[in-house]
């Protein structure tokens, strides 16, 4: 019975890596071929039993493009209104769960030839004694045109510029290793109504060891439970954040005093593999809007 | 039939199904459905950025600065496309100078400079598909920062696509070399939620 079980879960494993990979070629291939390069999957998952990972790259136009892979290290930051940024730090990261500098990309440059791909593969050497946990990191896929063509000023004494412009698409690393904890708290949370909308101004903590990724779920409700609006956002909560969801109150025959029903949880992310999804606790709380 | 084969019969299946999609030509670029028999699975659109149109100075007079307006058709232009609904964090590495580096008769290296500076309203999105640099189209936001943009979520077209045009201003000095002057502008984006 056992032994069927674990065949049944290697199986499973097998499945999905082969259907991603069928995905991910299918995403790459069916996109427009006006893009200058893609870049597929959107994140990039590590861990002690599979330290080796990978990246598509295609230029799909019908130029050469120059390609460099780096690192760097940015997670999702929050200002006091709620506005969210990722703030890229190439340099002095002191953060512990930082795996920069321990990651390795191969090939790191290259010039991909009309219509080619090209694998990056990715090798991760992490220190020893790593605590359990998640470490993270940013692979940039940096893109310009392989042969730049130099202006030619029209006067020969003349001045003649360019700005090149350069393409970086930032891909999520993240490295796992022991034992994993997904959890996340509400710390507080402030509803308030303007002329057209509901603000609500939700602000999180990560309580896990790991980046709690889900959704966060916003519902505009009348006192009846009669649904004015509602909002959905992705969520990627590694330390602190703060969210401001805007609910439109839209006309209808609503009664006061409204509420915003709040859900947190990892359920629904259909844009990550089921076996790199961490399940975490889920949150719900209902706030009264105040007059 | 064993669990493992019907997963690789699966596999053929889709492979066959995404080569017919390109053979038929088609542009789709966003989240899709995709269904065979029982299995279906949501496709994340993987998020593309590509370098439109260079931001173009042209050639420039001595002494005389020289504005591109992000609504003028010679804006620089960075199109944006993804996952339908999903937030992107945008930056802009802006340059302080053009540089324009030559070789003397003697061997040595001689190099020029040209301030060019962005100003906090040189920076214009444009929402619609349709959205190119000159016409940003109905709904553009315009006099944004470059130097800090707001995240925004795609999806507000049917392609789930974001346009943005940057402006900016040269300052040749009066005593200018004449020359080739050059810089890079690195744009960055990335999913806020993974």
């Amino acid at each position: 019975m056992s032994g069927y079980r674990v065949l049944t879960r290697h199986s499973s494993r097998m499945g999905w890596r082969v259907l991603s990979l069928s995905l991910v070629l299918f995403a790459i291939l069916a996109t427009e071929l006006s893009a200058n390069v893609l870049v597929a999957p959107t994140s990039v998952i590590l861990s002690e039993k599979q330290r080796t990972g990978r990246l598509t790259v295609r230029n799909p136009t019908n130029k050469p493009v120059e390609i460099e892979i780096r690192f760097s290290y940015g997670l999702p930051v929050s200002d006091s209104l709620g506005n969210v940024k990722i703030k890229f730090q190439d340099s002095l990261v002191t953060d512990p769960h930082s795996a920069l500098g321990w990651i390795k990309a191969f090939p790191r440059k290259m010039i991909l030839d009309p219509s080619t791909s090209q694998i990056i593969r990715f090798l991760a050497r992490p220190p020893k004694n790593l605590s359990d946990g998640e470490y993270w990191a940013r692979i940039m896929v940096r893109s310009q045109e392989g042969k730049t063509s130099i202006p030619v000023p029209s006067d020969r004494e003349g001045i003649s510029t360019r700005l090149n412009m350069i393409m970086q698409t930032a891909i999520v690393l993240k490295y796992r290793t022991g034992s994993l904890l997904s959890k996340i708290e509400l710390r507080n949370t402030e509803v308030w109504q303007t002329d057209s909308s509901v603000i609500a101004l939700i602000d999180m903590k990560n309580r896990g060891n790991v980046s709690y990724v889900g959704i966060l779920k916003c519902r505009l409700l009348d006192a009846r439970n009669k649904e004015i609006s509602q909002d959905k956002i992705d969520l990627a909560v590694y330390y602190d954040l703060m969210r401001r969801v805007e609910l439109p109150v839209t006309e209808g025959n609503f009664t006061k005093p409204y509420k915003v029903e709040i859900s947190i949880s990892t359920d629904g992310r259909t844009d990550i593999p089921p076996q790199d999804m961490i399940i975490g606790n889920k949150i719900e709380y209902v706030a009264t809007v105040e007059d | 039939m064993h669990r493992s084969s019907r997963m690789k019969l699966l596999a053929g299946f889709l492979t066959i199904i995404a080569l017919s999609v390109i053979v038929a030509g088609s542009n789709t670029a966003n989240a899709q459905d995709v269904a065979v028999g029982q299995a279906k699975a949501n496709v994340l659109a993987v998020l593309v950025v590509t370098a439109e149109q260079d931001l173009a100075f042209g050639d420039v007079m001595q002494g005389v600065p020289d504005a591109v307006a992000s609504g003028s058709a010679d804006a620089g232009w960075f199109k944006v496309a993804g996952a339908e609904s999903k937030e992107v964090s945008m930056y802009l590495q802006l340059p302080d100078y053009l540089w324009n580096d030559s070789t003397t008769a003697g061997g040595a290296s001689d190099e020029d400079r040209m301030v060019v500076a962005f100003k906090d309203n040189d920076l214009t999105i444009g929402i619609l598909a349709a959205s190119i640099a000159g016409t940003p189209g109905a709904g553009a936001i315009t006099d944004l920062d470059p130097h800090n943009i707001a995240e925004r979520a795609l999806g507000a077209t049917p392609n789930n696509e974001l346009h943005l045009f940057l402006g900016g201003t040269v300052f040749p000095t009066v005593d200018q070399r004449t020359g080739v002057y050059s810089a890079d502008i690195v744009f960055t984006a990335a999913y806020t939620g993974q």
